[in-house]
This record gives C-alpha cells, sequence and structure tokens, in this order.
C-alpha cells in the first residue's frame, strides 16, 4: 500500500501539499466570504472561489490518477459541486458529469476502467464501491461524493437509484430495505480524519440534510397522493430532523394540511400556529389556515386569515444571504398548485379573499377587495404586486366581471358601470368577435377562446347595474346588445365549446347556455316590473325553451302565466314542472364562474317554494271546483 | 424607393480587432448630440458630435455585448461578456471618473479611459446573452443547458450603494429544435437572442419617452391580437424575445413572477408567436399606415401614431412582418406574412414611415412595408405582397442607429461601419414621396429630374463597380496564368515553357564593342502577358580574384508587353563594361522571369471612390505581400574569353574590316586616328610592352585519350586537334568558319585587342603517356 504525503507529519512542500492548501484556503475564504454582508460581493467571491477551485480540478486532472493523490482531488470535486450548486441554487447535469469523471479517475488509479467506460453512473458506483473497500483511504471523500451523488438523484427524483446507492454504502444486501428514511438513517459516513483537507460541508452534515429533504419530500408526496397515516410519520420525521426555520415552517405547515385531511383540525391548527411563530415565511400557513377554517366553517377566521396572507405576501422577501451550503430547500420540488406549499403570489391572495367575500354573501367587502385587486394590477408600477392570477386562477376579464358583480351586490351600480366600461374599452379592439384558432393548437395555451363571452357577460351586468339604478331603458337595451352578442356567437362557440372539453373549470357552451338564460331572464323581470307582461312571456317562454329543466326560468314562466290570467297554459306547464322535480336533479358537474354564479343568484325567485305551494292550491281548488 | 442618395457624413474612425467588427456585437446609439457606440471590444466610446471627437471612453471588465441608456438618469448599462450586467454613472466626465472609480483618478483627462470597476456590476451572471430595460425593469435572458432562461429584475438604484438586482420573476423553457443543417453542426454559437419590449397603447404607466431602440409602442388591435385578452387588460408590457433557434417568443411581464412563489406553465407565460427557421437578428415594429391628416386633432391624438406591425428579421434574409387585417365577415385577425430579403443581415433598424433599414455585407438596403398600401383602399389595409430593398451604397455596416433627421421629413442613420467608421449617413427623403397622389407638376418634374439625376448616378455607380470587377477578374486570370507558367518552370520540365538563350557577337556598328544577344522563346500554352517581366542580371567577375572587389552587376529589366506562345524576344546587351568599353570577362548572364503581382492587381484594388466604397478600402495595397513578386530562374550563362575571341584571319570578306574596328563613319575622324597611332608609337605603355617583353605562352597537357573520349562524338572523321580546338571555341561566333576550315590553330583577338594564338597539337614527349598538348599562346 503506498504512503500518502498527506499522511507525512513533515511538511513537504510536494504538489499535492500545495495544492492542499490551495484547497484549504479556498474553502476558508468561501466560509469567510459567507458572513460578509455584501450580497453582491458575496457573489463575486464565489465565482471567484469557483474559479479557484476549476483550475485547482484542473490541476489535479493533469496527473495520471493515483491513490496517494484522490483523496484530494475527490474532495475538491466535493467542495467544488457544493459551492457551484448553493451558488447557481440547483443541480445540472454538469454536477452528474463532474461525478463521473471523479468515479472514473478511482477506477483509472486502479486501472480497471477499460472495459466500464460506457455504463452509467450506477455501474461505476457499483464498482467503485466495490473496489473502494480494499482502499480505506478513499472512503471518507467517496461517502462525500456519495451524499453529494445522493442530493443530486434526490433533486432530480431518481429515488431507486439512489436506495441502490444507499444500501452499496451500507454495506447492506440489495433488496434488504427499500426505505430511503430508514437507509439514509443507518448510512454513517466514515469520519474525517483530523488532517485531511478541508471540506465546505462534511459528509454528515449532507446526511443530515439529505434526511430532512427526503422525509419532506415523502410526506409531501404522500400527503397529495392521499396515504395520510404514512405522510403523517415522514413529517413528523423531517420535523424532529436538523433544518432551518424556513423548513420547519414548510414542514409544520404540511402537517397541518395532513392533520386537517385527517380530520384533526385542533391538531393542525397548533401546528400551524407553531409555523406562523417560528418563522419569516407565513405564507403558506396562512393560506392553510384559511383553509382549515373554511372547513370548519368559520367564514370570520377564514377571511381573517386570507386578509393576513395578503399582508404577509406583499412584503418582499428580503434575498437573504444563500448559504454556501447545500440544505434542504435546494433538494426540494418547486411547489405546484396542488402542493400545500404553495401560496401563489399576492394578486393571487387578494382574489382568493375578495371571490370568497363574494360567494359567502360580504358583498361590501367583497367589491372593496375587488376594487383593490383592480388597483393593484393595473396601477401597480411596482411589478412585483402585479402579477396576474396564474392559470389556475380566472383570467382577467373573469376578475373584472367578478368586481363587477361584487359591486352591483353591494348596490354600486356606478362603480360597477365604470368597471364594465373600462373593461369594453380595453377589449374594444379585439371585439366583435376574437378567433383564438392561430396559434392556440399550436402551443397549447389556454388562452380564453371566450372573448364573446365575456363581452356579453359585461352587457349583463350593466343591464343589471342599470335595472340597480332604476333605469329600465337602458337596462333592456344593454339586455338586449347581450342577447344579440349571444346569439350571433353561436355556431362558431359551439365548435370550439366541443373542442375544449377536457377543460375542467367550465365549459364554454356550458356558460353561454347559461348566460342566455341570465339575460333573457333579466330582461323578463325588467318587462314585468315596467308592466309590459307580454314581452316578459316571450323572454321567459324562450328561457324556458333554451333550458326545459331549469327551475327559475320555469317559475318566472309559470307567474307570467297566471298573472296573465292564461289559465290553462299555467296549469299544463305546472304539470310538466311537477313531473320534472320527481327527475334527480341535472348532474352539475361543471361549475360556472364566480360573475356568471353571481348573476344567477339575482334572477332566483326568492320564495319560490311558497309560491309554488300557493299555486298548487289554488290549481287544486280550481280542479275541485 | 429611398430619395435622393445618402449625404454620408464620416465622423470618427474607431480601432476595431482583426476579424472586423462583424466578429464582435458592435452597438450604436445616439440620444442627442451624443453617439454611445461600442465595437465589440471591452470599450465604449461617448463620441461628441458637436465637439467632432469622443467625449469619453468607458472601459469595461469584459467584451461588450449590448448596451443600454438609461435615460431620465443617464447612466450607462452594459452586458459584459460572461460577466454580467454594469451599470456605469453618465455624469460629466470628472464626476463619472470618480464614481465609477471610487480611487484618486478625478484629475485624470476628460478624454482618459473611465474603468469600471467590478463594483459597479448590478447583475452577476455568467450565462447571460441578452438584456432590456424597462419603465423600471431590467429583463434578461440567460442560456442554460438546453433551456432559456427569461428572469424580470427590479431595476436598480444608482447613486447609493448598488446592490444585486431584486429579481421579481422569472420563467425557464426549452430552447426549439436545432435549425436544420444537421445534427453534427451545432448552431452557431455567435448568434444571441434579441429582445424588444412592447407597450401597450394607452398604458397609464409614466413611460419614459424617449424608449430605446429596442422599444416599440404597438397599436391596440395588434397587441390585443398578438398577446391576449389578459395582456391588454393588464396594460402590461410585453417582451418579445427572438432566438437563435429561429423562435419568436413573447412575455407578457405582469404575468412573470417568481418561479417560487407561484411557479406557472412556461408554455402559458412564454408563447410562440411564430418560428422564423432560421436565426432571428433583429425585432422591430413599425408605422405602416400614412397618419391620417383628419385623425390628428381628435379625441386620440396618439392613437394613430402606435405603430401597426411588426417585423422580425432573420439571419439569412427571411423577414416576417405581422399586422392586423379585417378577414371577409369582418373580423380583425393577425395577418403574417413571410418574405425574402437578400441576406446575411448584418444588423437592421425601423424607421420613420414603415421602413426597416437592414444591412448586409454589400449593401445598406431599405424596405418600405407601407409601399403596398393604396391611400383610399380599406380601413385596415394589408401587408405588400412583395418588398424591393433598395440600396443606400452603403456597405458592412454592422451596427445601426436611426434617428429623426434635422429637417421633419429627413431620417439620419447612424452607421458604424465593419472596420470601425462611424458615420452619419443623412436620408433626405422627399416630402412627396409618401403620398404620390397629391404631387403637383412642378413637384412631378422635381421629382423626375432627381430620379434622372438618381439614375445617373447609380448607373455611374454600377459601370465603376462592373470596371472593377472586370479589373478583379483580369487580374485572377493573370494570375491563373502566372501560376501555371511558374509550376511549369519551377517543375523543371523538360519542356520548359519558356526559355532564354544566349549569344555574344561583337557589334559591328558601335565602337567594337561586345555584344550579348539575349532570346526569349515561349514555348508554353499561355501567353507571357503584363505583369511579366524579363530580367537579364549581368555580373563581371574580371577583378573577382583581387580581394573585396565584387563583381560590377547590372540588371536590365524588359517588360514583356505581349509574348504569344511560339513568339521570340531577342534583347541586345553591351557587355563593355570597363573604363574604355573593353569588358571585364567573363561575365555571367542570369536570366529570370518576373511577375510583378503589383502591377496586375494593383489596378484591381484601386479604391474607386475611397469614400463611399468601404469595401474598396478594406483591402488596401498594403495587404500585398511585401515581395511584390515571383521570381523565375530561367538559366545563366557564362561569357569567358574563349567566347569572345575574334579571329579576323578566318573571317569572311566583308568582316575583315572588323578586325580594326575603329572604323569610325567619319573620314575625318579616321584621319585623325590614322595619324594618333603613328605618331604616338611610343607612348602607350601597351605598345611598349609588344614592342619590348616577349610574347608569353601557356600551355595546358591533357590526356589525348581523355579528350577522346570527352569528344567523342564531335571528332569522328576529324583529327583530334581539330576537334579539341571547336571545342574549346564551340561557343565563339566563329566555330562554323572555324569548323568549315579544319584548323588546329587559330589565331585571334582578345577583346582588349590582344593578340593570341591558340593552338592544338599532340605531342608524346611527357612523362606518362600523354599525347596531346594543347598550347594557348597569347602574343603580345
Amino acid at each position: 500500500m503506498s504512503q500518502t504525503p498527506l499522511d507525512s507529519p513533515s511538511p513537504r512542500a510536494s504538489c499535492l501539499d500545495l495544492w492542499r492548501e490551495k484547497n484549504d484556503l479556498l474553502v476558508r475564504q468561501a466560509k469567510v466570504t459567507q458572513d460578509s454582508g455584501l450580497l453582491l460581493r458575496q457573489q463575486h467571491l464565489a465565482q471567484d472561489a469557483l474559479q479557484g477551485f476549476r483550475e485547482l480540478l484542473h490541476s489535479l486532472r493533469g496527473l495520471p490518477a493515483a491513490i496517494s493523490a484522490l483523496p484530494l482531488e475527490l474532495t475538491v470535486i466535493c467542495n467544488f459541486i457544493t459551492l457551484k450548486v448553493s451558488h447557481t441554487q440547483g443541480f445540472t447535469e454538469d454536477q452528474a458529469q463532474d461525478i463521473q469523471q471523479g468515479l472514473e479517475r478511482v477506477l483509472e488509479a486502479q486501472e480497471q476502467l477499460g472495459p466500464r467506460l460506457e455504463c452509467g453512473l450506477r455501474e461505476l458506483w457499483d464498482s467503485v464501491l466495490h473496489i473502494s473497500s480494499l482502499l480505506p483511504e478513499l472512503l471518507p471523500a467517496l461517502h462525500h461524493l456519495a451524499g453529494l451523488q445522493a442530493a443530486l438523484w434526490l433533486s432530480t427524483d431518481r429515488l431507486g437509484d439512489l436506495a441502490l446507492l444507499l444500501q452499496s454504502l451500507n454495506g447492506s444486501q440489495s433488496g434488504a430495505s427499500e426505505d430511503l428514511l430508514l437507509l439514509l438513517k443507518t448510512w454513517s459516513p466514515p469520519v474525517e480524519e483530523s488532517d485531511a483537507p478541508l471540506t465546505l460541508q462534511d459528509a454528515r452534515g449532507l446526511r443530515d440534510v439529505l434526511l430532512t429533504a427526503s422525509a419532506l419530500c415523502q410526506g409531501l408526496q404522500e400527503l397529495i397522493t392521499g396515504t395520510l397515516p404514512r405522510a403523517l410519520s415522514s413529517l413528523q420525521e423531517a420535523a424532529s430532523g436538523l433544518c432551518s426555520r424556513p423548513v420547519l415552517v414548510q414542514v409544520y405547515t404540511a402537517l397541518g394540511t395532513c392533520l386537517r385531511k385527517m380530520g384533526n383540525p385542533q391538531r393542525a391548527l397548533l401546528y400551524l400556529v407553531a409555523a406562523l411563530k417560528g418563522g419569516s415565511v407565513w405564507g403558506p400557513p396562512l393560506l392553510e389556515a384559511s383553509r382549515l377554517y373554511r372547513q370548519l366553517g368559520d367564514t370570520a377566521a377564514e377571511l381573517e386569515s386570507l386578509e393576513l396572507l395578503v399582508d404577509a405576501l406583499s412584503v418582499t422577501q428580503n434575498s437573504e444571504t444563500p448559504q454556501l451550503l447545500i440544505e434542504v430547500e435546494l433538494l426540494l420540488p418547486q411547489p405546484n398548485p396542488d402542493s400545500p406549499l404553495y401560496c401563489g403570489t399576492q394578486s393571487q391572495a387578494k382574489h382568493l379573499l375578495a371571490s370568497r367575500c363574494l360567494q359567502t354573501g360580504r358583498a361590501e367587502d367583497a367589491a372593496e377587495h375587488y376594487l383593490d385587486l383592480l388597483a393593484l394590477l393595473l396601477d401597480g408600477l411596482e411589478p412585483r404586486f402585479s402579477p396576474l392570477p396564474c392559470p389556475p386562477g380566472p383570467c382577467m376579464p373573469e376578475v373584472f366581471l367578478e368586481a363587477a358583480a361584487a359591486l352591483i351586490q353591494a348596490n354600486r351600480a356606478q362603480d360597477a358601470l365604470t368597471v364594465c366600461e373600462e373593461l369594453l374599452i380595453r377589449t374594444s379592439s379585439l371585439l366583435p368577435k376574437m378567433p383564438w384558432s392561430w396559434e392556440d393548437a399550436r402551443n397549447g395555451a389556454k388562452e380564453p377562446i371566450n372573448c364573446p363571452l365575456w363581452v356579453s357577460a359585461t352587457y349583463l351586468l350593466q343591464g343589471q347595474a342599470w335595472v340597480k339604478m332604476g333605469d329600465q331603458k337602458e337596462a333592456v337595451s344593454e339586455f338586449s346588445r347581450c342577447l344579440e352578442l349571444l346569439f350571433r356567437a353561436t355556431p362558431e362557440d359551439r365548435e370550439q365549446g366541443a373542442a375544449s372539453n377536457s377543460d375542467q373549470r367550465c365549459r364554454p357552451d356550458v356558460a353561454l347556455q347559461q348566460l342566455r338564460l341570465a339575460a333573457l331572464i333579466s330582461r323578463g323581470l325588467v318587462w314585468v316590473a315596467s308592466g309590459q307582461d307580454t314581452k316578459a312571456l316571450q323572454d321567459f317562454l324562450l328561457s324556458v325553451q333554451i333550458c326545459p329543466g331549469n327551475r327559475d326560468a320555469s317559475f318566472h314562466l309559470l307567474q307570467t302565466l297566471r298573472r296573465l290570467d292564461r289559465r290553462n297554459e299555467a296549469t299544463a306547464f305546472w304539470w310538466r314542472l311537477e313531473a320534472q322535480t320527481e327527475l334527480p336533479p341535472e348532474d352539475a358537474t361543471w361549475s360556472l364562474p364566480l360573475y356568471l354564479e353571481t348573476c344567477l343568484s339575482w334572477i332566483h325567485p326568492l320564495d319560490q317554494e311558497t309560491l309554488l305551494e300557493e299555486f298548487r292550491t289554488s290549481l287544486l281548488e280550481t280542479s275541485d271546483l | 424607393m429611398a430619395g435622393a442618395a445618402p449625404r454620408v457624413d464620416c465622423l470618427a474612425g474607431f480601432r476595431c480587432s482583426t476579424g472586423g467588427l462583424a466578429a464582435g456585437r458592435p452597438c450604436v446609439l445616439a440620444l442627442g448630440a451624443e453617439v454611445f457606440l461600442s465595437t465589440g471590444s471591452e470599450l465604449v466610446y461617448v463620441y461628441d458630435r458637436e465637439a467632432r471627437r469622443p467625449r469619453a471612453v468607458y472601459e469595461f471588465p469584459g467584451q461588450v455585448w449590448h448596451l443600454e441608456l438609461l435615460t431620465p438618469r443617464r447612466a450607462l448599462c452594459v452586458l459584459c461578456a460572461r460577466k454580467g450586467v454594469y451599470c456605469a454613472p453618465l455624469d460629466t466626465p470628472s464626476r463619472s471618473v470618480s464614481q465609477a472609480n471610487g480611487a484618486s483618478k478625478d484629475d485624470a483627462p476628460p478624454s482618459g479611459v473611465i474603468p469600471v470597476g467590478p463594483d459597479a456590476c448590478i447583475l452577476p451572471d455568467a450565462a447571460l446573452c441578452a438584456f432590456t430595460l424597462l419603465d423600471n425593469m431590467l429583463v434578461t435572458v440567460a442560456q442554460g443547458p438546453a433551456t432559456w432562461k427569461i428572469q424580470l429584475f427590479k431595476r436598480p438604484c444608482l447613486g447609493q450603494d448598488l446592490r444585486p438586482a431584486a429579481q421579481i420573476g422569472e420563467v425557464v423553457f426549452p430552447t426549439g429544435a436545432p435549425l436544420a443543417g444537421g445534427p453534427e453542426e451545432p448552431p452557431a454559437p455567435h448568434f444571441f437572442p434579441v429582445l424588444c419590449y412592447v407597450s401597450p397603447p394607452n398604458s397609464r404607466a409614466p413611460h419614459s419617452r424617449l424608449q430605446g431602440p429596442g422599444g416599440f409602442t404597438l397599436q391596440g388591435v395588434l397587441f390585443g391580437l398578438l398577446f391576449g385578452a389578459d395582456a391588454a387588460l393588464l396594460e402590461s408590457p410585453v417582451v418579445l424575445c427572438g432566438f437563435p433557434d429561429g423562435q419568436l417568443c413573447c412575455v407578457v411581464i405582469k404575468t412573470l413572477v417568481n418561479s417560487w412563489a407561484a411557479p406557472g406553465d412556461p408554455r402559458a407565460l412564454v408563447r410562440i408567436l411564430h418560428h422564423l427557421e432560421e436565426p432571428i437578428v433583429f425585432i422591430g415594429a413599425l408605422r405602416t399606415e400614412p397618419w391620417a391628416p383628419e385623425a390628428v386633432g381628435q379625441e386620440l391624438p396618439g392613437k394613430d401614431t402606435h405603430a401597426d406591425c411588426l417585423v422580425a428579421l432573420g439571419h439569412h434574409g427571411r423577414t416576417l412582418a405581422i399586422k392586423a387585417i379585417e378577414d371577409e365577415v369582418g373580423n380583425l385577425v393577425p395577418e403574417l406574412r413571410e418574405y425574402r430579403l437578400p441576406g446575411p443581415m448584418l444588423c437592421a433598424a425601423c424607421g420613420g414611415g414603415g421602413r426597416i433599414y437592414h444591412s448586409t455585407p454589400w449593401d445598406l438596403c431599405v424596405v418600405d412595408l407601407a409601399q403596398g398600401i393604396a391611400p383610399e383602399g380599406a380601413m385596415q389595409p394589408g401587408l405588400p405582397p412583395i418588398l424591393c430593398p433598395a440600396g443606400l451604397s452603403i456597405c458592412s455596416v454592422v451596427a445601426l442607429s436611426v434617428s429623426p433627421g434635422i429637417a421633419k421629413e429627413d431620417t439620419e442613420l447612424l452607421v458604424l461601419s465593419a472596420r470601425g467608421r462611424l458615420m452619419a449617413c443623412n436620408l433626405a427623403l422627399d416630402p412627396t414621396a409618401a403620398c404620390p397622389a397629391r404631387m403637383t407638376a412642378a413637384q412631378a418634374g422635381r421629382k423626375i429630374k432627381d430620379l434622372l439625376s438618381g439614375i445617373g448616378s447609380i448607373s455611374e455607380r454600377v459601370f465603376s463597380l462592373k470596371k472593377a470587377v472586370d479589373q478583379r477578374n483580369q487580374a485572377l486570370m493573370c494570375l491563373h496564368e502566372a501560376l501555371d507558367v511558374s509550376c511549369a518552370l519551377l517543375s523543371h520540365q523538360s519542356s520548359s515553357p519558356s526559355r532564354c538563350s544566349i549569344t555574344t557577337t561583337w557589334s559591328r556598328q558601335l565602337c567594337n564593342e561586345l555584344m550579348a544577344t539575349c532570346q526569349l522563346v515561349n514555348r508554353g500554352t499561355h501567353s507571357l502577358g503584363p505583369g511579366w517581366a524579363w530580367c537579364i542580371q549581368v555580373v563581371a567577375y574580371a577583378r573577382a580574384f583581387e580581394l573585396d572587389a565584387a563583381g560590377t552587376t547590372t540588371t536590365y529589366t524588359v517588360p514583356v508587353q505581349q509574348l504569344a506562345p511560339g513568339a521570340q524576344r531577342e534583347v541586345t546587351l553591351s557587355l563593355g563594361f570597363g573604363e574604355d568599353g573593353v569588358p571585364e570577362l567573363p561575365v555571367t548572364i542570369s536570366c529570370a522571369l518576373f511577375y510583378s503581382l503589383r502591377e496586375v492587381m494593383g489596378g484591381a484594388f484601386t479604391p474607386l471612390g475611397a469614400t463611399e466604397d468601404p469595401l474598396c478600402q478594406a483591402l488596401p495595397l498594403d495587404l500585398l505581400p511585401t515581395r511584390d513578386g515571383i521570381c523565375l530562374p530561367l538559366g545563366m550563362h557564362t561569357v569567358g574569353l574563349l567566347q569572345c575571341l575574334r579571329f579576323p584571319g578566318l573571317a569572311v570578306p566583308g568582316t575583315q574590316a572588323a578586325r580594326l574596328t575603329m572604323l569610325p563613319t567619319d573620314p575625318v575622324d579616321t584621319f585623325l586616328r590614322a595619324c594618333h597611332q603613328q605618331g604616338s608609337v611610343l607612348v602607350g605603355p601597351a605598345t611598349l610592352r609588344a614592342k619590348y617583353l616577349s610574347p608569353s605562352v601557356a600551355s595546358i597537357q591533357v590526356s589525348a585519350e581523355l579528350l577522346r573520349a570527352a569528344l567523342d562524338d564531335a571528332c569522328t572523321g576529324v583529327p583530334l586537334c581539330c576537334a579539341t580546338l571547336w571545342w574549346l571555341l564551340a561557343e565563339n561566333a566563329a566555330v562554323d568558319v572555324l569548323r568549315a576550315r579544319a584548323l588546329s590553330s587559330v589565331q585571334g583577338v582578345t577583346p582588349d585587342g590582344v593578340d593570341i594564338l591558340l593552338t592544338v597539337h599532340e605531342a608524346s614527349r611527357s612523362l606518362s603517356s600523354c599525347s596531346g598538348v594543347q598550347q594557348v599562346v597569347h602574343q603580345v
């Protein structure tokens, strides 16, 4: 066995010693850099250190691979990868190549490289670990490199490879245990010698980070797939590990979600409170709290948490000085909208708050929040305030429409008209029709294909606003414009509606049908109010034809028939209506846009059941006669 | 069509690297009387047009890839290659020095180089390859492995401590498939993404009106059609990116958020508008429709001044134009039209009135997208079906900046040529060209006159260009032939294409002078034309045996005007070098053919019009090799004493008189000479020597066997002595007479007038069996 120069006590100035000193110097510099306050300066220094490591590695690779030099070389590779990943905040393909080169150098030193050149990283690790059992001096550095490989595979979601690697590291037989957490816990990287070259982050520290990260990832995954008890245990494992405050907030939030879904709201609340106390990241726990209160039915608390969420998201996150280490955050996947850790942007939160207010009947608050939201989106000079609600949320015209609906609901018809006018002005260039066929099919963007829908909805809302303001003439003309547009748009939208059937949110053809219904009934109601029952009757008849099973339309028709004293028709219609009620209600899996639901709520007759009952008795009386 | 020819004003020349400016990413920006310009090196020049000299030079830590100005606060934003974005304040020179440097360089001269240190870096990122400035934001594009990353940063404040720009949004999306050309050749690395930002028409945000060259305000209809209802409702600026893979994408700025906050679908955030299938080098927007005069003064006065057509140019000349038109039903639809312009494009810019200026290595061209629009056509007239580029006769422009000229309708182009020359090019556009319908007769007349003069100047230029091309072709042909001849000569082929033979004679007419006649015969297939010269070098070694006395060298150069195949040329030279016209023998005559590159190519590279044809300047004569020709040796000939002997006794009658060659034509002179000779018998030393010294005799003994063997073929049937004499005098002009008489001894005269007797006879009295003795008797 060759005696490594590193072991020799006398400070000989060989190349290896010089390079080792350079490595130690760079590590010390990087650690000092980490503490300096200035972010820019830090970035420059990190770039310089990276360059230094790169050059050092270049020098080391200039020599033929030798066991004596390999510990240093592997350590430099580890330091380089650590710094690079923390600097660029993520793993790339380059790191895999760096690791592969390191492994190939180990094999080269043992002259065993030849036939293995074309094999993958997995196989490389197998052969390297097989050899290294004979080379104890290489083990610490190899375990360190293996830790980085594990981090890389964890971040790229190659868990199978990761488990196999850990098994090899633990020296256990393959197939012994597939539990990643268990494998990580049993893995104990050998302690580095005190005189080994310095490292930025040692293997044990890396192991702890890996353990927390994989527990959290696993827990989140199980939470989404719905295996709640396992998720709970994984998340608790993550919480018991070593983690920074922001990570702890995430773990607690996920625990809160998990417990809420398991029907444990009180315990969930405890975790959320702990999360809020814990850190500077308040978004996810507040959003989770609002979901929790919503589930509990505590609307006031729900809205309060949403308000707090809006405030919390308005605070710019100070980009905290990144540590030059591989941390748990780096290994977590980006939260997608399904994740409990996703909290969106401020405008998304504001929209959620406003729409919840509207849904829960707090029209005044909703109106205020919608106006705030529009101001935020439109006048936002600071762009951080003005991101659009992303694709899961409604698109901009719908936000405008919801705002107008909320204003009408809050008896602020004049403001609603202003909002509607604004919407019309801004989309006027896209009217009367906007064919969105050219490019949409190609890039798959869900760009709304329903511009006529929005415009007619705008007319509908304008009409409703005029109704509120008592101007029936204006109202009728707006409703008529709305209907004209709606009926003109038919054939085109039918096709498009059929094409986008997969859309979960709302099928445009259903929305179109409901809009027509709402417009017809609204106009009919105006006719009724102005005493023109015949005209009203036409509209109600049409609405029943469009939507045969709709109870609102039927009821309005029935009432008008009765008012016009067309008893026979009313009776006939009533019988048909009675027959329909026997049928199960239509499957309403689709959800309508909020503005449309609000509109439909306005044409909903208030005392439907009593009137129906009254009608039934009077009808029975007449039939008895 | 462009109106009159441009008035070009050369402002300054800047140093450029060896590869020319096209190798880097040069930029030109005009702001008032100042021109900011980078030639692709680390330097950014601030050129003052009023003072007509650079006012300041900023030195950045890396190659400058892109340059933009922060107008309200007057700062320079620069993308340095593989470094990041730097921001340097642009105040009075002294202040900027102190700010940029922070060191004690306050007393640096204003024209000195102001270094910009790493502290001015606002965005360190080695992967950045493009950026643009919005109102208060910075949009960057960085290249990752198979991805593009578009990031949005809050624009950092200058003045106080520079902090890194805070990121407010980002999106990562995959690069498109590499362009056709095979997977083995990677896409050319010298193409970079180009950025352009588009503002919505009636945006309420306080835009800085002095937009950079990459910013446009787009007409509402087109904006909505292209970018969707959300962008239109949000009145969000949109950034257009043209990528080297040919994708033209748009990103609605207000939808861009940080991915950790709310990761969005990159396909929803970055929409591909078009795929140009060649690297996009320019994106711009134009106003194609004339500003309707009746629209001015209506409720929306600014509305009609917005651009209504978006254009993108590909490297190979593919051009995309998008405009909103009404279809048959009356719906507004975007019309996409692709054109082919001659490429490759070096740079481009949009000017007023629907014009795109684009530069190719051969010319700076202008195309007019408004040309197809009839004045009283439909409301939304379409794009012209075909584009006709009109050249401005400025070639190799690598950076371009368009600004309104001094007069209202004029356009001024600031161009940077590939050789680093900054030029201002004033395009005085005839205002009548914009609205041809309303043209009076006088205007039409003037217009026709202008056009005619334009045609005249163009045809002149065409003629001169054609001439230049012909010249170059001619030069190439000559070079080709020269190369053929050279190859044949240098390969020492048996059938050498040219041969030079030399004979010496005594001139009869001139005063008894030795003349060498050189004859050049062209036996090759090409005629030796202009450029060829025949060099004859004569070296006399008369005193070569004397120490440090070099031979006298005389070189004659005879231009070979035209020597057709088979033709020959003769030159006769005098070999009388001495003081008294007596040749100093032996003389070496070497012949060579010389081909002058300068003579052949010089004509082709003469600048035609030095000021307006930079391409011609690009190849100065200095670039020709310092050894400005090719020398092909033809042969060497030594003229010795034997060749120059004269044999008056052998001379045929008629030439007998040549024995006393001092036969002047003038009888008086003859008489005087005769008197002089008789009267001064005892005066000359030669005569003295002749009188009192016995004749010198030299003899050489050569084995007869050897001689016989050597002269084997010459002496058949001839006595050996005769043959030897023939051989000795083989190159003498009298050899034929000699041969006719079969002499073994001959009496002659040396060039300096001394009698000589050459005798060859056989002897057998020597030590060995040497039987041939050749006696040369030198009689004085």
